[in-house]
Parts: C-alpha cells; sequence; structure tokens
C-alpha cells in the first residue's frame, strides 16, 4: 500500500508539471491557430536560463524564479511571435508545422552551444529536505508544491479565458483577426501577450522538472512530446481534457516505473523503457478514440508560385545528368569527401519521399529517419547477400508499417499527423531501436548491394547507385505526379471538401500516399550500404530532414535533391570550417562547426518569408539554359572540360572548385542571353555580347589560374573567396551585357482560370463562354437585348 | 484640415486600391453627408467591399484619400478609427463564432462603452439575444448571428456606421427586420454606408444611392432614380 501511494503521489507531481505545460501548449493554439512544437523548447531555455542564473550566478531562489518565470520567458514568447509567428499566420499546415519545428530544432542548438553539454548542471530542488507525512507517505514539499500551482494555473486560465476582456479578446484573435480590429482591439498586441503567457508556462513546467532530473537540453525539449499527448485528450483546445490527460500519463508513467520489472520481455522487446515509450502509446490511442474531424470548407488559396511540373522529357534528361554529374564530381574527390557526398546522396533519397506526401499531397510527416532505420534494420536482418530482392520485400515491409502508422491521424487534420508521426519515431526508439537484440551495440551495418558479380563495395559505386536510383524514383514521381493519382493527391491538398464531394475517399489516397513515401525513405535505408548508429534513426534526427525538404522546395524534384545535399553539406562545410570562427572584435568567438549546429533550424524559420522553398526561385535563373539547345550544349561542354582538365592533373582541385563555382553561378545563367539570337526589342543599346563572353572567359581563366592551394591557408577562407569571386564575376557581367535574365524571360500564357480576374472579360470571351453554354450568337444578342443591356461595347466588364 | 458644419462624415476621395498588382478601385468618390443612409450598389465584383475595406481603414489605398469628419484619416488603423466612432460589421457574419453571445458583445466595448450599456441596448433591442447569451454564437442561426452584428453597431453608438452585404444568405422576412432597425439607427442621427448586391430592400432605407461598376462609381443620385439603371449596371454596360 505504502508503495502504492509513493507512486500515485510521484504520479500526481509529475502530472502536475504535465498539465502545467500542456495548458501553455493549448493556450498558444487556441490563442494564435499555430501548434507550438517548440513548446518544450521554450521550457528547456528557461530551465537551462534559471540554472545559470540561479546557480552559475548565485542569484537567490525567489528573485531567480520571478526573473526568469515571469520576465525573461514571457519577453521571449513574445518577440518569437513578433518576429517569427506574425509572418507564418494565414500560411498552410505544412508551413506552421515546419516553422515551429525549426525554431525547436534552432533553440536546441543555440542551448548546446551555450550550455555544453560535457558539464553536469545540477539544479537544487525547491524547499530541499522538507517533507509531510500523508498516509504515511514522507512526501517532499516540492512536489506538493507543483501540485498546487498546477491548480492556480487552472483556476488562473479559467478566470482570464472567461471573465477578463483580455482573455476573450486572446481567443477572438484566432475568430477572426480583421473584426477584433474593427471592434477596436490589437491583435498583434493580444497575440504577443499570448505567447507570453504561453512561455510563461512552459518556463514553469521547465524549470519544475529540472529540479527532478539532470538538465539535459534533449530530455527537456523531449518533453513536449508528453505534452502533446496529454494535451490531444483535450482535443489540443480544452484545458480540463489536458489535466485529465495529464493525470492519466503521470499515473500511468509511475506505475509502469514501480510495477513493471525492467528485465521482462515480450519475445525480444524488452519492456525497460516502456515508461518513456508510453507517451506514444497513449497518443496513438487516443488518436484512434477521436472522432473524425468534420471537413470544413474554407476559401482556396491563391497559389502565390505554383510549382511547373516537368515533363516526362524534362525529368529523364536531368535524371541522366544527375547521375553522370555526381559521377564525375565523385571521381575527383578525396576519400573523406566522398563518403560525406554520398550520405548527402543517401540523405537526398529520403528528402525525395517527402515529394509526393509533402509536396504533392500536403501531409506531413517527422517519422522519416525511423522508416530509414526500419529499412536498414531489415536489410540487415534477411539481405545479409545484398540481394536486390531482399530490397523489394523491406519496402513493402515500410508501405505496410507506414499505412499502419498513418491510419488513426490521416482521418484527423495536418497537425494530428505531425503528432503521430512524432510519436511514432520516439516509440520506435524506446522500444525497436534501443533494444539489445535488434541493434546490437547501437550500431547496424547494412549490407552493400550486388548485382549478380557487381558488388557496390566502394563509396564511388555506392554514389553512383544512389544517384541512378534517385534519378529513377525522381522520374517515376514526375510520371505519378502527371497521371490521374497525382493530380487526385494535388486537388486533395487544395481542397479536401471539393475532393470528398467529387467522391474521392480521402483516407485511402492518404493512406496510400503516405505507405509510398514510407516505402522510398525505407529503401533510402535498405539501400544505403553504410552503418548507422541507432541515434540517426531518432526523432531529433527526422526533424531536420522533414525541415531542409521543406526549405529546399519539396514540390519538385530537384528541391528534395537541394534539401538532401543541403543536409549532407552541413557537415563537409564542418570540416572545411573546422578551424574558423566567427569572432566579433574578440567579444564573442563562436566556432563556426557550433553555427552549424543550429543552421537547420535557422534556415526553416526562415521559411516564414518564402513558403515555397528555394529550388522554383533557382529554378528560373537557370530555365532559360534549358529553353536554349546551344547554351546547354556550351555548358556541358564547359563543365566536361574543366573535369577532363582536373583528371589528367593539368589544373588542381582547388582551382577546378574555383573555376566550377565560377561557371555555374555566372556564366551559365548568362549563356541564353549571348547565344540566343532573339532579344527584347524595346533594347535601347544592344547587349554587347562579345565584351560580355570575354570578361566570363576571364572570370573563369583566373578562376583557374589563382594558385588557391598555395596561396591561402585556411579553407573556409577558400570557400568564401571562391564564391565573392563567383558573384562579382556575375554581378561585372550583367553590367558589360546591360541585359538581365529577367528581361528575357518569356512572359507565360495567362491561365484560363484568372480570365476575368487578371483582365477584364473582352467581348470575345462572352462569346466563347455562350457557345460552351450552346447558345448561338442570334441567341445571344437577343438575349441581351431583351434584358435591356447594351452589351456591344466591349469590354464586358460588369460581369467581373 | 477645417471642419464645418457641413463636412460629410465620411468621404472617399479619388481613392485607388490594389490586390497585389491588380488594380481594383480606380479612383472612387464617394460622400456619406451626416445623418443619412447611403446605398452603395453593384453587380458582384464591382469593388464595393474593397471600398468599405478601405473606409474602415483594414485596407490602405494606394492613391487618393479617406476623410471623416473633415479630417484625414488615411492610413490610420482600423482599431484607432473603431474608438474614434467609425464602426463596420463587415461581410459574412460580423461576429466570433467561438465565443458565446455575451463574449462577443465584450468585444463590442473595446470601442469604448462600458458592457452595462452594451447589454441593456443589444438584449433591449433583441430579446432573443437576451435568452442565448451564454450559446456560443456560431450556433445560433443565420439571422440571430446578423442581429448579434448589429447588435455591436447599435450599441457603440458610432457617428458612422459601415455595413457590409447585410442580407446575405437571410430569408427576406429576417432581411426586412434588420432593415427595419438599421432605418432606426439612421433616425437616431447615425450617418451610415449600407453595401448591398441585392438593391430592392435597402432602397427602400437609402437616401442617396451611388451604383459601383468596374472599380468606380457611375452614378450617385436619388434611390428611385438610380433604380431604374440598376439591371443595366448588372448586366453589362
Amino acid at each position: 500500500m505504502d508503495k502504492f501511494l509513493t507512486f500515485t503521489i510521484a504520479g500526481l507531481s509529475s502530472a502536475a508539471i504535465y498539465a502545467i505545460a500542456a495548458s501553455g501548449l493549448v493556450v498558444t493554439y487556441t490563442t494564435s491557430g499555430i501548434f507550438n512544437f517548440a513548446h518544450g523548447a521554450f521550457g528547456m531555455m528557461a530551465a537551462f536560463t534559471y540554472w545559470q542564473v540561479h546557480v552559475a550566478w548565485g542569484v537567490p531562489t525567489i528573485p531567480a524564479v520571478i526573473l526568469v518565470v515571469f520576465v525573461i520567458a514571457p519577453i521571449f514568447g513574445a518577440v518569437i511571435e513578433r518576429v517569427i509567428m506574425r509572418g507564418i499566420e494565414g500560411a498552410s499546415d505544412v508551413v506552421k508545422i515546419v516553422v515551429t519545428v525549426s525554431l525547436m530544432v534552432a533553440l536546441l542548438g543555440i542551448a548546446q552551444v551555450i550550455w555544453p553539454q560535457n558539464v553536469s548542471r545540477p539544479v537544487p530542488p525547491f524547499f530541499e529536505g522538507r517533507f509531510v507525512e500523508l498516509f504515511g507517505v514522507r512526501v517532499p514539499w516540492a512536489r506538493l508544491m507543483a501540485l498546487v500551482i498546477a491548480l492556480v494555473v487552472a483556476g488562473g486560465l479559467k478566470l482570464l479565458f472567461t471573465r477578463t476582456r483580455l482573455g476573450i479578446a486572446m481567443r477572438a484573435v484566432v475568430d477572426d483577426r480583421s473584426l477584433l480590429q474593427l471592434n477596436g482591439g490589437r491583435p498583434g498586441r493580444t497575440a504577443m501577450l499570448s505567447w507570453g503567457l504561453g512561455a510563461g508556462l512552459a518556463a514553469i513546467s521547465g524549470v519544475l522538472y529540472s529540479t527532478e532530473q539532470t538538465l539535459s537540453a534533449i530530455t527537456l525539449t523531449l518533453l513536449v512530446v508528453n505534452t502533446y499527448a496529454v494535451a490531444v485528450v483535450g482535443r489540443l483546445r480544452s484545458l480540463p481534457g489536458a489535466f485529465l490527460g495529464a493525470v492519466i500519463l503521470g499515473l500511468a508513467q509511475s506505475y509502469v516505473t514501480g510495477y513493471i520489472n525492467p528485465g521482462l520481455t515480450i519475445g525480444p522487446i524488452a519492456l525497460g523503457n516502456l515508461a518513456a515509450a508510453l507517451p506514444a502509446i497513449m497518443l496513438f490511442i487516443v488518436l484512434l478514440v477521436q472522432p473524425e474531424e468534420r471537413l470544413r470548407a474554407h476559401g482556396v488559396e491563391r497559389p502565390r508560385n505554383p510549382i511547373r511540373v516537368p515533363s516526362q522529357t524534362v525529368a529523364i534528361v536531368g535524371g541522366v545528368a544527375l547521375v553522370v554529374v555526381l559521377a564525375a564530381l565523385g571521381s575527383l574527390m578525396s576519400a573523406s569527401d566522398l563518403v560525406l557526398v554520398t550520405k548527402g546522396a543517401g540523405i537526398a533519397l529520403v528528402t525525395l519521399s517527402l515529394v509526393p506526401l509533402t509536396g504533392y499531397a500536403g501531409q506531413i510527416s517527422l517519422a522519416q529517419m525511423t522508416f530509414v532505420g526500419i529499412g536498414a534494420v531489415a536489410m540487415a536482418a534477411w539481405g545479409a547477400s545484398g540481394s536486390p530482392l531482399a530490397v523489394v520485400l523491406v519496402v513493402a515491409v515500410c508501405a505496410v508499417v507506414g499505412a499502419v502508422v498513418a491510419l488513426p491521424a490521416l482521418r484527423l487534420s495536418g497537425i494530428y499527423l505531425a503528432l503521430a508521426t512524432a510519436a511514432f519515431a520516439l516509440f520506435c526508439t524506446a522500444m525497436f531501436f534501443n533494444q539489445q537484440t535488434i541493434i546490437r551495440a547501437g550500431s547496424v551495418q547494412v549490407p552493400p548491394l550486388s548485382f549478380g558479380p557487381l558488388s557496390i563495395n566502394t563509396d564511388f559505386r555506392q554514389l553512383v547507385l544512389t544517384a541512378i536510383v534517385f534519378a529513377l524514383l525522381g522520374n517515376g514521381l514526375v510520371w505519378l505526379r502527371r497521371s490521374a493519382w497525382g493530380r487526385r493527391l494535388t486537388a486533395m491538398k487544395d481542397s479536401p471538401v471539393a475532393c470528398a464531394t467529387l467522391g474521392l475517399n480521402l483516407t485511402s489516397t492518404k493512406v496510400g500516399v503516405f505507405a509510398l513515401s514510407a516505402a522510398i525513405a525505407g529503401a533510402g535505408g535498405a539501400m544505403s550500404g553504410r552503418t548507422f548508429t541507432a541515434d540517426s534513426f531518432s526523432l531529433p534526427a527526422s526533424l531536420p530532414v522533414t525541415m531542409l525538404a521543406v526549405v529546399g522546395g519539396i514540390g519538385s524534384i530537384a528541391g528534395a535533391f537541394i534539401g538532401g545535399m543541403l543536409l549532407g553539406a552541413i557537415p563537409i562545410a564542418s570540416t572545411i570550417f573546422a578551424a574558423n570562427a566567427i569572432g566579433i572584435f574578440r567579444f564573442v568567438s563562436l566556432p563556426v562547426t557550433n553555427v552549424l549546429s543550429f543552421t537547420p533550424g535557422l534556415m526553416g524559420i526562415s521559411l516564414g518569408r518564402e513558403p515555397d522553398g528555394a529550388a522554383p526561385q533557382i529554378a528560373v535563373g537557370y530555365r532559360a539554359v534549358g529553353d536554349s539547345p546551344p547554351a546547354l550544349v556550351v555548358s556541358a561542354a564547359g563543365a566536361v572540360a574543366l573535369w577532363v582538365a582536373t583528371r589528367v592533373g593539368v589544373i588542381t582541385k582547388w582551382s577546378f572548385f574555383a573555376a566550377l563555382v565560377v561557371f555555374v553561378v555566372a556564366v551559365v545563367p548568362l549563356l541564353p542571353l549571348i547565344l540566343t539570337p532573339r532579344l527584347p526589342e524595346d533594347q535601347a543599346e544592344p547587349p554587347r555580347r562579345v565584351a560580355c563572353a570575354i570578361w566570363l572567359a576571364l572570370a573563369t581563366i583566373a578562376a583557374v589560374l589563382i594558385p588557391w592551394a598555395t596561396a591561402i591557408t585556411s579553407n573556409g577562407v577558400r570557400v568564401l573567396l571562391v564564391l565573392v569571386l563567383a558573384a562579382l564575376s556575375a554581378r561585372v557581367a550583367i553590367g558589360v551585357l546591360g541585359v538581365t535574365p529577367e528581361q528575357l524571360r518569356r512572359p507565360l500564357p495567362p491561365s484560363p482560370d484568372l480570365i476575368g480576374v487578371d483582365r477584364p472579360l473582352s467581348r470575345a470571351d462572352a462569346i466563347e463562354a455562350t457557345h460552351m453554354m450552346g447558345l448561338t450568337e442570334d441567341e445571344f444578342e437577343a438575349e441581351v437585348s431583351r434584358a435591356g443591356a447594351d452589351v456591344a461595347a466591349a469590354p464586358v466588364g460588369a460581369l467581373r | 484640415m477645417t471642419q464645418d458644419a457641413a463636412a460629410p462624415l465620411l468621404e472617399l476621395r479619388g481613392v485607388r486600391a490594389a490586390y497585389g498588382s491588380i488594380e481594383v478601385l480606380h479612383g472612387v468618390d464617394l460622400v456619406v453627408p451626416p445623418a443619412s443612409v447611403v446605398a452603395l450598389l453593384g453587380p458582384n465584383g464591382a469593388g464595393k467591399t474593397t471600398t468599405l475595406s478601405v473606409a474602415c481603414g483594414l485596407m490602405s489605398p494606394t492613391a487618393g484619400s479617406v476623410h471623416v469628419a473633415g479630417r484625414d484619416v488615411t492610413g490610420v488603423p482600423p482599431e484607432v478609427l473603431a474608438q474614434k466612432g467609425l464602426t463596420t460589421i463587415p461581410e459574412g457574419r460580423g461576429i466570433f463564432p467561438n465565443l458565446t453571445v455575451r463574449e462577443n458583445l465584450q468585444m463590442a466595448t473595446l470601442a469604448g462603452v462600458g458592457i452595462k450599456q452594451v447589454e441593456e441596448v443589444a438584449y433591449g433591442r433583441f430579446p432573443r439575444l437576451a435568452e442565448r447569451r451564454n450559446q456560443i454564437a456560431g450556433t445560433m442561426s443565420g439571422g440571430e448571428q446578423q442581429m448579434l452584428a448589429l447588435a455591436r453597431g447599435l450599441a457603440v453608438d458610432p457617428a458612422v456606421l459601415l455595413l457590409d452585404e447585410l442580407s446575405m444568405g437571410l430569408a427576406p422576412l429576417v432581411v426586412e427586420e434588420l432593415y427595419g432597425i438599421v432605418a432606426q439607427i439612421a433616425k437616431e442621427g447615425t450617418s451610415i454606408l449600407v453595401v448591398e448586391q441585392f438593391a430592392r430592400t435597402v432602397l427602400g432605407v437609402a437616401d442617396i444611392a451611388a451604383i459601383m461598376v468596374h472599380g468606380q462609381v457611375r452614378r450617385v443620385g436619388d434611390p428611385t432614380t438610380v433604380e431604374q439603371e440598376l439591371s443595366a449596371a448588372y448586366l453589362g454596360g
């Protein structure tokens, strides 16, 4: 009985912490419509700040708590709202999720830079050594205090949101921001207040938790998943629901710790980690019992920058080019660089798996690396000989697992899918990847593939294989996007309601695309031929993959490649810049490798300003090249010439790198202007093509001739100088030419859907429309004159 | 700016406005004299709602100016205008659907009137709202929601009231009842600008009618004479 009471009280006190954290989450969600995945990171930052203020600087407990919880955290939350969240208001679910997830990753990186992990930071508990006797059990004051704070928070929030005008205005902002303005309220200030309040609640939970556990950035940040499970009980909106969920989870975890023998096993799975997996299990159960969400019609957003679906020919050419270019580059690289690039290409396969799911269908997954892990583990178990048949089996398994995972969440909205996949990632880490019976000694070696006599046993072969697989899958996805099913996916992304009214089964379509995505990710694991640590399948490893895929521009295959390469490039950049630091007057000196640890997060946050990602913008500059055969030929010939010169040893690898960068950045985009005969007619003076061509040739030759390898010692400075040279060359070349690439862009013919929106309807449009309705011109004129209107005077603007 | 007794309460001068690169108002001139009801009519897409958005401050004009009681208020944020006595009931239902009736009324007090006064006026004029004060506003019928929206316009006792498509999606009887209330508000001295696509009901209430076509005010005049030109404006020309 004593044991039961002890664990009940322990469970209730962690329930109190969950409840406080969850109420912060619910507050920000109901008052801003943004589900803050970084909520745990807010609490983590607060806990570390509290340690800094209280322990490191020696400020007494009460002022330290007041400073952190009531001053620093709310200001931090308000600033985040103003700087980041206001920009993504009205953006799609995917963008909102990716931005807050990025914020979480960035904060995690920043915290690890400010407070390095190699120091232990104990936070003294509140009221140390004080106990009360309750039913014969000694209960520390701190635990009672947590319970009291939770009750105070519950009561306070209830009062705030139903009794005060400020609280009601906070709820009103989500309903209709501009209507609140028309009522005389200030939605901007209200939103900042609610984020401040949310951050304050996160801070309370973070500080309370830090006194019970060792201070660890990752543990504290991932505490948020427990909070998700708790908040979902109240459908993310109800505070009493969240409190109920907190009690259930707190008690369940406590009893599992108390009563289940860690040595117990079910088959090969040891139950030692069950307590860690409970939030994920609870989240799944709660999602299963949730009633299906009602589809709601909302206004169709006009896409800002519609992504052009490439033709199959373009996709095939692009695929071949990718394989050739990667093979050419790979043959020049040093062994250590090759390893990194091969890994980057492998990650590009994983980001590719998000193209159909996120890019086409508008759904999101935060567990892609988990599927890679399942693929890798299954391949290691069943395909030791490297048989391609084993890959097929593994891919099928991943597809089935993906479908099963997605099923409960897909009935609900995008946030729930993100939550379910995050929970799945945590569950798999606890119950699957961290099991000695499954991944021995924390790492798994995926057997290299072999096709009959050809074994993929070198990094170079692996790189070429990955490139070929990427090209094939990419082509398959382009084909898919152009098929009826692909149109169905995009239609579903645009308007689920419209699709449902057309008789489309949304659930089976979503399950299908999720299974496809899981299968591609699994293939990425099964064909990787490398060693993975169990860590690389965890949730923190999956988050950057999803983020950078979206940053690269998830609507297009090229975007997925850019995203994968960005992620692959970060370790490469770390090695290049290993000796460099960014110093500002020696006041702060930040090693570049540390900066790189939170760069992915910052990239994701920047998405708030550019929701389409990078690829569409880059594509605009290079599209003209594809339209001009002479430009294509010269580009290819130039690149090949550089490669051959390097291969036979005429120029050094650094010269090759510099010349290639100048060539790609400055020369290639301008080639169509120099080579195409047709130029804009309204140009006052003819472009100086010859002068420009000579300048570009000189710039490229200069890049070759500069003795990069000997003149400059630091790799980082070299890379910077090469980029500066390339940018300067491009700038000067445009100046010499007198025409910018934009001026040459052929205007696209207006979409028929936009006639009447972009330009007024003409008489011809009206006649065409009546023809389609089956009226002859005479009948039409008769109708018009009967209505007493004089339509003969074009344009028929009134129909707009 | 001089302020004399004859100055119109609301005036738009040469207002141009655009959504991105697409200009939808091509120089709108509109005057709402004191204590009068102006009906702004026109076909779908003529720019009526955009005109209203500019007038209430939600949208900034790309050219031209907005004057309230003789003062240039171009670029003044909507919440400031709301507190100064320019009340707007936007298109659709001007309510917060997830708040209760009473909480909606509480939001009306942001314009600077007490909750007591707001509740008195609202429940006095619409007893049905009193019965439903603790109901979530979004679960009421369309007519009741519009009453709640209109109650705000009544309770804050504005100098100028802007109404957008009061009749949208409502039964003719309800529309008639609502416009009866609009007429009463007008009698109490408030200047009103009403935007409507379906003109019949509003013309009985209005003192002045303006027809808007293609982003410009085509015709301003007496409601009875303007009515005859309406069909031509709707069907083309």
